[in-house]
């Protein structure tokens, strides 16, 4: 199980990414902590010409933050959220949520933006950042851009990124002491990709509810009316029914247990984590 | 752990730490993938994207034609077989290299050679494949239909064999006595053993010793060299198979593959030794495979809770070939003659076939046979029990066989040799606190959640000796098991055996039992295994049967060689050789004692000083060993009991508590014993909720990764509590029972229990294993419909 | 071939390496560190496990290439480090390991714990194990050994405290490697026996869906009931030959999903019914490389809705068989291919009024998504 032939390059910031990818052409594809990337490339499910690898790109493991909103670098690490080495725009979420990706020596290497860039739907991040309202930030021949991650999150494992263009971060913006949060995922085991995962989002400061769907085999649904679910939690079933209708049985039911339980904590008296 | 419970050295029941550890720990072990020989090649394996199919070409890629091998070039090479005596069985001829069709998916087709495994799988991408697509069989229960294509054309249908278990009573009128019956429809999912290290091998030509030698992890190194040799057209005396460290087997290790015979030919045609390690994706889809079973099996019993009588119909899906040496009869004539279980009834029949499907073979996996067998068994006995009325535990403790009856002939004349079964139910019954747990399940618990209990109990034959393995008629029997015994000249000893320790501390345990004979200090005793050129011939490991006959060979290899230690020791001490023993490392005559190490110095370095009628053969001594009066086996046996707590939104399992009381008759070393227990029951724990290997209609395997396939972590497996019996089984040498196997049994009989005393209330049962999330799911859904319905 | 500078076990080592060389087989092969094992070569199992600038990681998932500047602490290595003998004697003690395979993985990340958890309880060493298999203890000598030693764990020689990762080397742009070298392969003959559809198995998975055109029936199957239109609009789908008297169309069909790609190259059989307004492409194309060989049928039916619209009904069933079927996960290519059927069925309507349809990019392929997405989120990212 050895991948297939491929040229590397490294490049030094993202700007140098950006020329690389422009250079390598289509079938050029960047590699950051490569945690998802090289498993598929040792299967060779995944065959580029060439990897260009950004992991030395300072500039994309810096954090950023501004009065609203935390600025994270698409090459900072799952395990630098959950040893909160980085700041957080949450009242604490963020930590625990790192925590329960994968394991230990995947969170070490694993990125935020690659996981948001992979897509896996199954994956944490782009189901919690989708529910915390992340932009995407990219970064291309004619300059950075940013749009709301909804938009940027477009298919299984597929996003709205031409090749010769990089994820440079995810702006988060702050939540407050009053926002309610909560995350719920269902794994078969430990570490493993989750069956059914959901979060719920509560901002009264800020006037925003929201709900995610994740771990649908699909991009993450986001829930028209959030508002519905927090009312009554229950209602968390026939929103799944609605909105995820190709699930079989068994899985509607995971999802909708999953969704209601994050509405359920979202509700709850949150421990605000130090 | 207290420090007086650590020990180096100690004989028969000490807690030794294991020889085994240091080299382990410190990185230096060495399996097969750190075998190093100069210009050795990789390969890699074409292997069939199908799982049935005629092949209509395969073309060699121009650049590099010669480093690409099909059946074709394989010139004088046999296929596999593994044919049984058995009447009606169909062997099948397993070529090393699929020859004119594929018969399951990663059948391989093409060996390709190249420097590296990388450029070697690039070779094997270059290569251009035709296949004409033939329909598939791959579900069992329809490999007899009419319109089923033939997986192998000369056959009259797909199946491997037919038998039939009966025993006790005519079944009709025990069936029109009961009160109650239970009919029960059971699955269990075709899995991977999955050891962490795949197989490999590394195969060399020595030109001048004309000799074959094979670097493979191998369980049974001596018949797989004669079917090594026989596939090649080789005399014996031209393959030696060395095993070194092995990376877990569980059966799997047990098997002559195509792949082995396939390196064998390229290092004699190319002149270079080769080398092929198999990955997790050949693993998974192409090889290893076991234990998909299929009952309709139902149960009948007295209003009293006397159970009556058991009757079966059971499928093996044995896949497309029949695997050398077991071959593909073994999982489904041993349903017959387990299924009747550690119980004592009047009726029984089982009828069994063993269909050939387009996957691959199934392979013998610990507990061959007898983990679906318990499942069926134990779940069919809890629906009884329910019917009844009665405690299963209890309904349980009425129907096994009891202390007073052993040793005691079962209803198919197994030979049970001793023990107190429902002892073990009590005990487990008071430790996992069977009384707490009905209270419990009184009141609804906080978190939703639903508690059940669940036992089950099995005797596990061990250590089957000729008259037993002599009926199959498969290309090996166990006779005599052997050891050699030799004291070198410093006075170290060697111990020699043909088995394989791979995991279960032989090197320290057979130690322990030459300590007790011998008294040499366990650090002083080499074990030498797995290498047929040092070794004397051994079936091997496989069956749970090394620590009775193997350690009854080195005891008995052992105690020749203190026979004659003595009479060299008598003479150096002047004193009658009747009056001499060997104790603790010397030969002792009153206060008079001479080591074993001056012995062997006059053996080997002053044979001037040896008695004149010395025996010639010296300080080393090989001796067979069988289990006297009868070589049926031992016996051991254990009860699992657990408690789980089921959420009926999730369908998650979770285990609160699990104990296992278990008889395994003298323990040569309690510390790996319950290391062999534990590890038994987290194999036991991923059979009963998270192995599956799935298949979709055309035999396309749906698990090729890690991510797929779910092997349980720590976090999945419980902390369980062992409760030892330890009753002497009165045919081995030191009163041991095989029990290697034992811990995977009954733990997804045990789990199932649990979750269908947790679900009960919801009207479910479950009879099919992995018990995953979905399956409650969709069986509290079925449920709670069927009682709409009924209702309405 | 790139150059990488790297510290092992102390050694500061030069190696040249094949970008695709993962760490594991360098460290195996090129280092002889033979304590690396390999369990599962896709990040699941931990067998490869080392300390990468003090911290666990797998070996087998990354890549020599890109290990340029790291400090790397294996198995070999611990010879003098206390914390390390403290949990080799208990997990002797504890026997937590029997066949030793998973063993190496195992101490580096109970290395780990016990320095960065101290007094973990065994729930919490239970779930940091969970990224090491082990087939053989059943974990528990395990979890007791990293308990006891991470409720008191010996203090650690100073050098070992943080591995340091060596200056930042620099960047070293790899020369650029001979490219594979690509087996010649015979153009596949042409088939000369008539050309008949697969047959899907009993199991094969279904997607339909409906689309309403603000064309009256007539006038849009006069535009659809055309191969090469159907074509066109079939993303990813290239045509190469038709024959019209077999009805037979040859070509290639690329198909990605995020970084995994296949491209299907076969044949279809086409065929209309005039008179019901139906159209039918059943047919099949193998990818070489994953040896992966995919079956469809694609049923389409136009019906008029009222005098100026009508109805478009796809139904498309396929199976795959073959490397790329393997997997669990079958809901995420049902997913991509809905998203292919509702791109076709778009492109189709648009062909049926006449709009110009390009539907060559490469399905589910950066194009695709591409042009799925709105001109607004295409603005937003500055496609």
């Amino acid at each position: 199980m050895k991948a297939a032939r491929f040229d590397y390059v490294r490049a030094v910031d993202a700007a140098d990414a950006v020329r690389c990818l422009g250079a390598g052409g289509p079938q050029t594809k960047i590699i950051a902590g490569g945690q998802s990337l090289g498993p598929m490339l040792n299967l060779r499910l995944a065959r580029p010409d060439k990897l260009v690898d950004i992991r030395r790109a300072a500039d994309l493991a810096a954090v950023a933050a501004t009065a609203d909103a935390v600025v994270y670098g698409a090459g900072i690490t799952h395990a630098a959220f959950e040893d909160r080495l980085v700041p957080d725009a949450t009242p604490g979420w963020l930590a625990p949520i790192a925590r329960g990706i994968a394991y230990r020596a995947v969170r070490n290497k694993g990125t935020i933006g690659g996981s948001v860039v992979h897509a896996d739907p199954a994956a944490d991040w782009p189901t919690v950042l989708l529910a915390l309202g992340a932009e995407a930030l990219t970064l291309g021949p004619a300059g950075p851009r940013a749009a709301p991650l909804a938009d940027f999150l477009v298919g299984p494992f597929q996003v709205a990124l031409a090749f010769d263009h990089l994820l440079t971060g995810l702006r988060l913006p702050k939540r407050g002491p009053h926002a309610r949060w909560g995350y719920w995922k269902f794994c078969r085991k430990t570490g493993e990709f989750a069956k059914a995962a959901a979060a719920v989002l509560h901002d009264p400061d800020r006037g925003e509810t929201r709900a995610v769907i994740g771990a649908v085999e699909r991009t993450p649904i986001l829930v028209p009316d959030a508002a519905e679910l927090l009312a009554d939690p229950r209602a968390a079933a026939d929103i799944v029914a609605r909105l995820a209708p190709e699930r079989a049985p068994a899985a509607q039911r995971l999802h909708a247990e999953a969704l209601e339980r994050a509405a359920r904590l979202a509700l709850a008296p949150q421990e605000i984590a130090a | 752990m207290a420090e007086q419970d650590l020990k180096t050295t100690g004989g028969v029941g000490a807690r030794v730490l294991r020889k085994e550890d240091d080299r382990l720990l410190r990185g230096r072990g060495q399996f097969v993938g750190d075998v190093r020989r100069a210009d050795m090649l990789d390969v890699a394996f074409l292997r069939s994207p199908v799982a049935h199919g005629r092949i209509v070409a395969v073309g060699k890629p121009d650049h590099a034609a010669d480093l690409v091998f099909t059946a074709a070039d394989l010139a004088g090479v046999r296929p596999i077989r593994a044919d049984s005596t058995l009447p009606g069985f169909r062997g099948s001829d397993q070529w090393p290299l699929a020859t004119g069709k594929v018969r399951h998916v990663g059948e391989p087709i093409a060996a390709c050679v190249a420097a590296s495994r990388a450029e070697a799988e690039d070779l094997a991408e270059a290569v251009r494949l035709e296949i004409e697509e033939l329909p598939a069989v791959v579900d069992m229960r329809r490999a007899r239909d009419a319109a089923a294509p033939l997986i192998h054309e000369h056959w009259a249908e797909n199946v491997f064999l037919e038998s039939t278990a009966v025993g006790g009573e005519p079944l009709a009128p025990l069936k029109a006595a009961a009160a109650v019956s239970a009919t029960l429809q059971v699955r269990t999912a075709r899995q991977s053993m999955a050891p962490i290290e795949g197989r490999g091998t590394v195969a060399e030509w020595d030109e001048r010793l004309g000799m074959l030698t094979f670097t493979t992890g191998q369980q049974m190194p001596h018949v797989m060299r004669s079917g090594l040799a026989g596939c090649l057209g080789l005399e014996e005396g031209q393959v030696r198979l060395i095993s070194p460290d092995v990376g877990g087997g569980f059966g799997y290790k047990g098997i002559l593959t195509q792949e082995d015979v396939t390196l064998g030919w390229l290092a004699m045609h190319l002149g270079r030794p080769v080398r092929w390690i198999e990955d997790r994706r050949e693993q998974l889809t192409a090889n290893a495979n076991c234990r998909e079973h299929h009952y309709d099996i139902s149960g009948y019993a007295s209003a009293e809770g006397d159970l009556l009588a058991i009757e079966c119909a059971a499928i093996v899906d044995a896949g497309a070939y029949s695997a050398y040496p077991f071959s593909a009869c073994l999982e489904g004539a041993q349903v017959g003659s387990i299924l009747p279980g550690p119980y004592d009834f009047p009726g029984f029949k089982c009828d069994t076939f063993s269909a050939c499907t387009n996957k691959p073979g199934i392979l013998p996996y610990r507990g061959v046979a007898r983990t679906g067998v318990c499942f069926a068994l134990e779940l069919t006995m809890d629906a009884l029990a329910r019917q009844i009325g009665m405690e299963p535990s209890q309904f349980r403790i009425r129907n096994l066989v009891r202390p007073e009856q052993m040793p005691f002939d079962n209803i198919v004349k197994k030979h049970f040799d001793s023990g107190d079964y429902p002892e073990a139910i009590r005990q487990a019954e008071a430790a996992i606190d069977l009384a707490g747990v009905r209270l419990r399940q009184a009141r609804p618990e906080a978190d939703g959640r639903r508690i059940g209990i669940g036992f089950a109990i099995y005797c596990e034959q061990a250590a089957h000796g000729t008259s037993v393995y002599s009926g199959w008629g498969i290309p090996f029997v166990p006779g005599f098991e052997q050891a050699t015994a030799r004291l070198t000249p410093d006075g170290g000893l060697e111990v020699r055996v043909g088995a394989h320790s791979h995991g279960q501390g032989m090197e320290t345990s057979l130690a322990q039992v030459a300590n007790e004979v011998l008294g040499v200090p366990v650090p002083k005793v080499r074990v030498i295994h797995g290498d047929t050129s040092m070794t004397p011939y051994s079936t091997g490991t496989w069956g749970s049967r090394c620590g009775v006959m193997v350690g009854g060979a080195v005891a008995t290899a052992c105690e020749a060689l203190a026979e004659r230690a003595v009479a060299i020791g008598a003479h150096l001490l002047q004193v009658p050789a009747e009056d001499a023993a060997v104790v603790d490392g010397c030969v002792r005559s009153g206060a008079a004692s001479v080591s074993l190490a001056d012995i062997a110095h006059a053996w080997y370095r002053r044979p001037q000083d040896l008695p004149g009628d010395v025996d010639p053969g010296g300080l080393e001594a090989t001796q067979g060993y069988r289990m006297a009066p009868n070589d049926h086996g031992t016996f051991s046996y254990a009860c699992h009991a657990c408690v789980v707590a089921v959420d009926p939104g999730l369908g998650a399992v979770e285990i609160l508590d699990y104990v296992i009381v278990e008889d395994g008759g003298t323990l040569l070393n309690p510390l790996i014993v319950d290391g062999q227990i534990l590890g038994g029951l987290a194999q036991g724990v991923g059979t009963a909720l998270y192995e599956e290997m799935r298949f979709d209609a055309s035999g396309q395997p749906l698990a090729s990764t890690l991510a797929d396939y779910h092997l349980p972590g720590a976090a999945e497996v419980p902390d369980a509590r062992i409760i030892h019996m330890m009753t002497p089984s009165p045919y081995s040498r030191f009163g041991q029972k095989g029990l290697g196997e034992g811990g995977a049994i009954a733990p997804p009989a045990a789990i199932a229990n649990a979750v269908n005393d947790a679900l009960h209330p919801l009207g479910v049962r479950i009879t099919e294993s992995p018990i995953t999330p979905e399956r409650v799911l969709d069986a509290i859904a079925a449920a709670s419909s069927q009682t709409k319905e009924a209702a309405e | 071939m790139t150059t990488v500078t790297l510290t092992i076990n102390g050694s500061v080592v030069t190696r040249e390496v094949q970008p695709r060389t993962h760490l594991a087989d360098f460290l195996r092969e090129d280092m002889q560190l033979t304590s690396v094992h390999l369990g599962c070569e896709h990040g699941v199992c931990g067998a490869c496990t080392v300390l990468v600038d003090g911290a666990p990681q797998r070996t087998c998932i990354d890549f020599a290439a890109a290990a340029d500047g790291v400090s790397i602490r294996t198995i070999e290595s611990f010879d003098d480090d206390p914390v390390m003998a403290a949990l080799r004697r208990a997990f002797s003690v504890h026997h937590g390991l029997q066949c030793g395979y998973c063993t190496p993985g195992v101490l580096a990340t109970a290395y780990d714990i016990v320095t960065r958890l101290p007094g973990a309880d065994p729930a919490r060493i239970r779930e940091e194990l969970a990224g090491n298999l082990c087939r053989c203890t059943g974990y528990a000598g395990m979890v007791a050994a990293i308990h006891e030693v991470a409720a008191n764990p010996p203090s650690r020689p100073a050098d070992a405290v943080r591995a340091e990762p060596l200056a930042f080397a620099g960047v070293k742009r790899a020369s650029p490697a001979a490219p594979a070298a690509v087996a010649a392969r015979a153009a596949p003959e042409a088939d000369s026996a008539p050309y008949a559809a697969p047959t899907l198995p009993a199991d094969a998975a279904e997607i339909a869906l409906s689309e309403i055109l603000d064309l009256p029936a007539d006038k849009a199957w006069a535009v659809l009931r055309d191969v090469e239109t159907v074509a066109a609009c079939l993303p990813g789908a290239t045509l190469q030959a038709f024959d019209a008297g077999a009805g037979v169309a040859r070509g290639v069909f690329a198909v990605a999903i995020g970084p995994m790609r296949a491209s299907f190259e076969g044949a279809a059989k086409v065929s209309f019914d005039d008179g019901e307004r139906t159209g039918r492409i059943g047919g099949g194309g193998e990818d070489k490389s994953s040896r992966t060989r995919a079956d469809g049928q694609l049923d389409f039916a136009l019906n008029a809705v009222d005098g100026g619209r009508s109805q478009l009904d796809i139904a498309l069933r396929y199976n795959v068989r073959g490397g790329l079927a393997q997997f669990s996960r079958g809901a995420v290519v049902a997913e991509a291919a809905k998203l292919l059927i509702g791109e076709f069925s778009g492109n189709l309507a648009k062909a049926a009024a006449g709009e110009a349809v390009d539907a060559s990019a490469t399905a589910g392929g950066i194009g695709f998504a591409l042009k799925a997405l709105s001109a607004r989120i295409r603005r937003a990212f500055g496609l």
